[in-house]
């Protein structure tokens, strides 16, 4: 088996991937919905709600809590007391899944990061540019509640450094809140079906996707010839290839054709795919994420 | 074995191995590489193609061509391949070889004992005894060696020819003692006899060994013997070789070799066909024929192809003295014309007046029937005699009627008559010679009388300074030592009115002991001889073995040469600084006849090449196969990189020659300390010269001066940096290969630079006397070096740097004198005024060459240990001004600067 390269250590890892974040705007996710079962956040929902931000003073009603008065506002006027109304702020919460199977560690010939490492920076990219929006963020399959801030990053760090949960190659079955966001980041290369089924639970909850399928170049390209006795790393299956020269053109219109089959599939489940391979640089890789849950992003974003 | 190829096998039935390699092919094609194992995520989806796509791998073709030619080496390997194979042996237990090595078997040696290095080595292979004979006796008698045919391999390989005739008839003899059951005998023949043994004796010797089993004789295919016959005369004024049958046309080279084994002459002997002589005459002076010590015919090893050359061979002047020397008119009855007519062979005859004869170089004066020399004379004459003149007197009727002081006995005066008419005796003939006297040991002529004589006054030593006397015991010739010479008369005339003698053969030998007795001969060789250094069997002189018996002198020329008596060159004991006395082989053994024993069982040729076996060869090259399979496996299953491959297959397929390029060194580690350089011509010999030369110069710059340079290296101008070398020395020999593209502009920027290259033609070595250039080396240098830019060249001038940088030096000998020294002209403010080329030729690297011991490798020719120490003188003095240049030039200035100083 190939040695994974290098394990950077955590801390620097984490360094590295808000370096990567420092170079795009704060992530502003689209609120599409308003729950209340969305904990206070700091995206304004336009209304009046429970939050931090003065929004408007509206006259006092019967009912209305006395300490909700705002004494000053209202000694300006002689005829009306006035209620202090903040504007009801919600945070989105973002549930990030990175895949952890043992095919994500794969790595090409001539590529210098596994597909692994590539998604976990990618992640923790993310989820820097997240919680720096004010959103709150969990890792999927980690079982916490998001969290955002200083110490929801901690958190995420180590629930995606320190490893220990689940290494299948699908997203986990865990009900989720409603209007939370969803983003996968996987190789994918698994059944469509299967894929579509789990992630069809999420969307029937109204909570709409974001994959990156993330591939090594040579996964692409397969680049090999010869006689060569290709090994799925997690045991699924072998393909005995005679001269992978000749099949190379077949082998890549079967990707593709997965490759379509895959996004067709996530579409039906309100789910959008990107695709990005680990020879580009990472920063595209979390530009293509940062449009995918903004689209106001896409312009102000910028390359790397 | 096959008809069309030298090639046999011992197990011949493994060679069926080879019919499985279809089989082998078979197998091959069907049975794939082992696929290289990828981990490979996508692998389901490759795994929907590969349902599909089902071809069979076929090992690739060359793959297969490559294994079944490993395979195939391998089985030939196993079936113990045989290059040359000799159908040597027959089946029985022990095999007795016996070898022909007398002297002419020096020529085709070599194949003679590649045909018995065969012999014994099948016969090893096969588990034989063995039984080797040769059959020229050794000291101790003919040698017979029984044993393991490997311990007589290693006996075998120090097997040379003997430098006298083999001797069959005691081989005969020697064999009969042998008791050897089941034998096959190999006879390495020479098919060729001495008078003295004789075709009997060959013939008694394979009727003795067929006794022993059935006979196989080897006899050589070359061309008959050929052999040099030492000249009869003084001066070797022609030379003659003589082969053992005539044949067709065949030319042979003699070359002369002075004392100090310079070469003097060469001359090519052409044998016409059908004739068994070849002569030339010797086109040189006399005083280089004088220094003729040996000669041989160049390419021909033998003891026969040589003859050393002693005193007896230098060609005297001898100046003839007569009252009536001018009687051209006529001859027969002048006293002179016999004894010049006897001497002219043997010497150099000079006439004249006393004067003008002691003025130039003689060894013998003959004074014929001079009766009262002026007293004025006889006092130069003795003191000449004293410093080791020879004078031999004639008596005459001059004499006869008075002589002077100049006799080596008391003469009475009148002479004495022999069977006149009036009286009763008859002319008497002479008594044998005293066995001590110069003549001792000559044939008496019977027929030779004295009519005539002068008589010696009686008296008590007369008989000891008697010389030759007559039947009646009248002293004929007297003599006497004075000083270092000899004062001789005899007391008859030189011409035939006294006697017969001058008309005699006697008269010649006796003329020719007198000459003996000459300056420089030492006198006749008398008394017992010892080995200085003897001649082996292909003609190279060697230091004589240790316990050989003295040998009477007398013995020389009747006395066959043989183990007890090799040739070469002897010396009377006893007489340290005494010339040495020549034996040659062909003093006694004067010619060969052809001798075939015709009752062989089988004969055969001497073997041409010797058997290899191809085994180890063949499992080498399976080896080196198979490891490119290795390597070519395991690129094809991706476990090495495609430049690893590569690189290791380059590595394997040209490590031996890589070894043999010696790349220089880290410049770092050249520069570090002072060493000077000798360029790599490619020629083995000389590059080894070179640096043994370099070597030796640099240690006796260490031991003599401050400087102390590092091993010296060998560059390829081609290609190493030269500026990190003071001196080059460059060996320009004829064979100097070309030089590679580009080199010329780096030797010239070298030299611009300040570099110094001692270019070293060696052509002194390849030069006749007399000549003094343009020799081989340095037509060879003008080839090679023809277009480099130099400054006018002249030869070193008295006064230049190189004459005084250390040593004060005159010439600039190397290993050989007489070229001059060529240097270019300083030209000032162009590197300091330091000259930068030096050409001459006298191979210098030869005079500083030593061994690892330190010892000299090669002579010094003509001025032995002294002419090297001025080699080395030289070579100091070269490294001085290479590393010093002109400083020593500024030291002339300095009386001039201490006198300004002083003022």
């Amino acid at each position: 088996m190939w040695p994974r390269p290098h394990e950077p250590h955590r801390a620097a890892r984490r360094v590295a991937a808000e370096r990567l974040g420092e170079r795009l705007p704060p992530l502003l996710v689209e609120a599409e919905r308003v729950a209340a079962s969305v904990a206070p956040g700091l995206h304004g929902r336009r209304r009046t709600g429970l939050g931090e931000t003065f929004w408007q003073y509206r006259p006092y009603q019967p009912g209305d809590d006395v300490r909700s008065i705002d004494w000053r506002a209202s000694a300006r006027s002689d005829r009306h007391r006035f209620v202090r109304e903040n504007e009801w702020e919600a945070a989105q919460s973002v549930w990030i899944w990175c895949d952890a199977s043992p095919s994500m560690a794969y790595r090409g010939p001539g590529v210098r990061e596994d597909k692994r490492a590539r998604a976990e920076l990618l992640a923790l990219a993310l989820a820097v540019l997240l919680i720096r929006g004010g959103e709150r963020v969990a890792l999927l399959g980690s079982g916490r509640r998001p969290a955002g801030g200083r110490f929801g990053l901690e958190r995420f760090t180590a629930d995606l450094l320190e490893g220990g949960g689940p290494t299948d190659s699908l997203p986990p079955e865990v009900p989720l809140p409603r209007f939370a966001r969803l983003v996968l980041i996987s190789d994918f290369l698994v059944e469509p079906r299967a894929l579509e089924r789990r992630v069809a639970v999420h969307a029937a909850r109204g909570i709409a996707g974001s994959a990156l399928a993330l591939w090594d170049p040579s996964e692409v390209e397969l680049p090999f010839s010869g006689r060569v006795l290709f090994e799925d790393p997690e045991g699924r299956a072998r393909a005995l290839v005679g001269r992978v020269e000749e099949v190379r053109g077949r082998y890549r219109a079967l990707l593709a054709a997965h490759r379509e089959e895959l996004r067709e599939r996530l579409a039906r489940c309100r789910c959008t795919l990107a695709l990005h391979r680990t020879d580009q640089p990472a920063a595209s890789g979390l530009l293509a994420l940062t449009r995918m849950l903004d689209p106001r992003a896409g312009g102000r974003g910028g390359g790397p | 074995m096959s008809a069309w190829l030298p090639l046999g096998f011992a197990q011949p039935w493994l060679l069926l191995g080879l019919l499985a390699l279809p089989a082998v092919w078979w197998l091959l094609r069907i049975t794939p590489p082992a696929p290289m194992r990828r981990p490979f995520p996508p692998a389901a989806i490759l795994a929907r193609l590969a349902s599909r796509e089902d071809t069979p791998a076929h090992t690739p073709l060359w793959l297969l061509l490559l294994r079944m030619a490993i395979l195939a080496l391998l089985v030939l390997a196993a079936s113990g391949p045989v290059w040359n194979p000799q159908p040597l042996l027959a089946g029985a237990e022990t095999v007795v070889l016996v070898v022909d090595d007398g002297f002419e078997t020096a020529a085709d040696w070599s194949a003679r004992l590649r045909t018995l290095e065969a012999l014994l080595a099948r016969a090893d292979r096969e588990g034989r005894e063995a039984v080797l004979v040769t059959t020229a006796p050794a000291r101790a008698g003919i040698r017979i060696v029984r044993g393991r045919p490997a311990r007589l391999r290693a006996l075998a390989r120090e097997l040379a020819p003997r430098p006298w005739p083999a001797d069959r008839r005691a081989t005969a003899r020697a064999l009969a003692g042998l008791e050897i059951g089941d034998a096959e005998v190999h006879w390495l023949l020479s098919p060729w006899t001495v008078p003295g043994e004789g075709a009997e004796a060959v013939a008694e010797l394979a009727a003795r060994l067929r006794r022993l089993g059935p006979l196989t004789v080897y006899r050589p295919g070359g061309p008959p013997p050929v052999w040099l016959v030492p000249p009869a005369e003084p001066g070797v004024p022609r030379v003659r070789a003589e082969r053992a049958v005539a044949g067709p046309a065949a030319t042979v080279t003699a070359v002369a070799f002075g004392p100090e084994g310079e070469g003097l002459a060469r001359v090519t002997l052409a044998f016409a066909e059908g004739e068994r002589v070849a002569e030339a005459a010797l086109d040189l002076p006399l005083e280089m024929r004088n220094r003729i010590a040996r000669l041989e015919l160049a390419g021909i090893p033998g003891a026969a192809s040589v003859v050393l050359f002693d005193e007896r061979w230098r060609r005297r002047v001898v100046g003839l003295f007569g009252a009536r020397a001018g009687g051209e008119d006529q001859p027969l009855l002048s006293d002179l014309h016999y004894v010049a007519r006897a001497l002219a062979p043997w010497a150099e005859i000079r006439r004249g007046d006393l004067d003008r004869l002691l003025a130039g170089p003689v060894s013998v004066m003959v004074l014929a029937d001079v009766g009262r020399l002026p007293e004025a004379e006889v006092a130069r004459l003795r003191t000449w005699i004293e410093r080791g003149g020879v004078v031999l007197r004639f008596a005459g009727p001059r004499l006869a009627a008075g002589g002077d002081a100049l006799l080596p006995v008391r003469l009475r005066r009148g002479e004495r008559t022999l069977g006149a008419a009036l009286t009763w005796s008859r002319p008497l003939a002479f008594a044998p010679f005293p066995e001590d006297g110069p003549f001792a040991g000559l044939a008496v002529d019977p027929q030779v009388r004295v009519r005539r004589q002068v008589l010696a006054e009686p008296s008590p030593e007369l008989a000891a300074h008697t010389l030759a006397a007559l039947e009646d015991g009248t002293p004929v010739v007297t003599g006497r030592r004075l000083g270092r010479g000899w004062l001789l008369l005899v007391h008859t005339t030189a011409n035939p009115t006294w006697s017969d003698l001058a008309l005699s053969r006697m008269f010649l030998d006796m003329l020719r002991r007198v000459l003996d007795l000459a300056a420089g001969s030492g006198g006749p060789v008398r008394g017992p001889l010892v080995a200085d250094r003897i001649l082996d069997g292909f003609g190279r002189l060697r230091p004589a073995p240790a316990g050989l018996a003295p040998v009477e002198a007398a013995a020389r020329g009747r006395r066959p040469v043989g183990p007890d008596f090799p040739p070469g060159l002897w010396r009377p004991a006893g007489r340290e600084g005494a010339a040495a006395v020549a034996v040659n082989l062909q003093d006694t053994v004067r010619t060969l006849l052809p001798a075939l024993p015709r009752n062989a069982d089988r004969v055969r040729g001497l073997v041409a090449e010797v058997e290899r076996p191809l085994a180890p060869w063949l499992f080498a090259a399976a080896l080196l196969l198979a490891l490119v399979d290795l390597a070519a496996s395991l690129r094809l299953r991706g476990l090495l990189p495609a430049g690893t491959a590569t690189v290791v297959l380059v590595l394997v397929l040209s490590g031996p020659s890589a070894a043999g390029a010696q790349p220089l060194p880290d410049p770092a580690v050249l520069a570090a300390e002072t060493r000077f350089a000798w360029v790599r011509t490619g020629i083995p010999e000389v590059d080894r010269k070179s640096e043994a030369g370099l070597r030796g110069l640099s240690l006796i710059l260490a031991l003599r001066t401050a400087v102390e340079p590092a091993d010296p290296v060998g560059v390829d101008p081609a290609r190493d940096e030269l500026a990190l070398f003071p001196l080059l020395y460059w060996p320009v020999p004829p064979e100097h290969p070309d030089l590679a593209p580009g080199t010329l502009e780096r030797v010239q920027r070298y030299l611009d630079r300040g570099g110094m290259i001692l270019f070293d033609t060696g052509d002194a070595g390849l030069l006749l006397p007399g000549e003094s250039g343009g020799g081989p080396g340095e037509r060879r240098f003008r080839e090679l070096f023809g277009e480099l830019d130099l400054p006018p060249l002249e030869p070193v001038p008295s006064d230049h740097a190189l004459t005084r940088a250390f040593y004060l030096l005159r010439d600039f000998p190397g290993r050989f004198i007489g070229l001059p020294l060529w240097v270019d002209r300083p030209r000032p403010g162009v590197n300091d005024g330091v000259s930068s080329v030096l050409i001459g030729g006298h191979d210098w690297a030869g005079a500083w060459a030593i061994d690892e011991l330190g010892e000299p490798l090669f002579p010094v020719v003509p001025g032995g240990e002294h002419q090297r120490e001025m080699a080395r003188r030289f070579g100091v003095n070269l490294a001085m001004y290479a590393l010093t240049g002109n400083y020593k030039t500024d030291q002339v200035h300095v009386p001039a600067i201490l006198e300004r100083l002083g003022q």
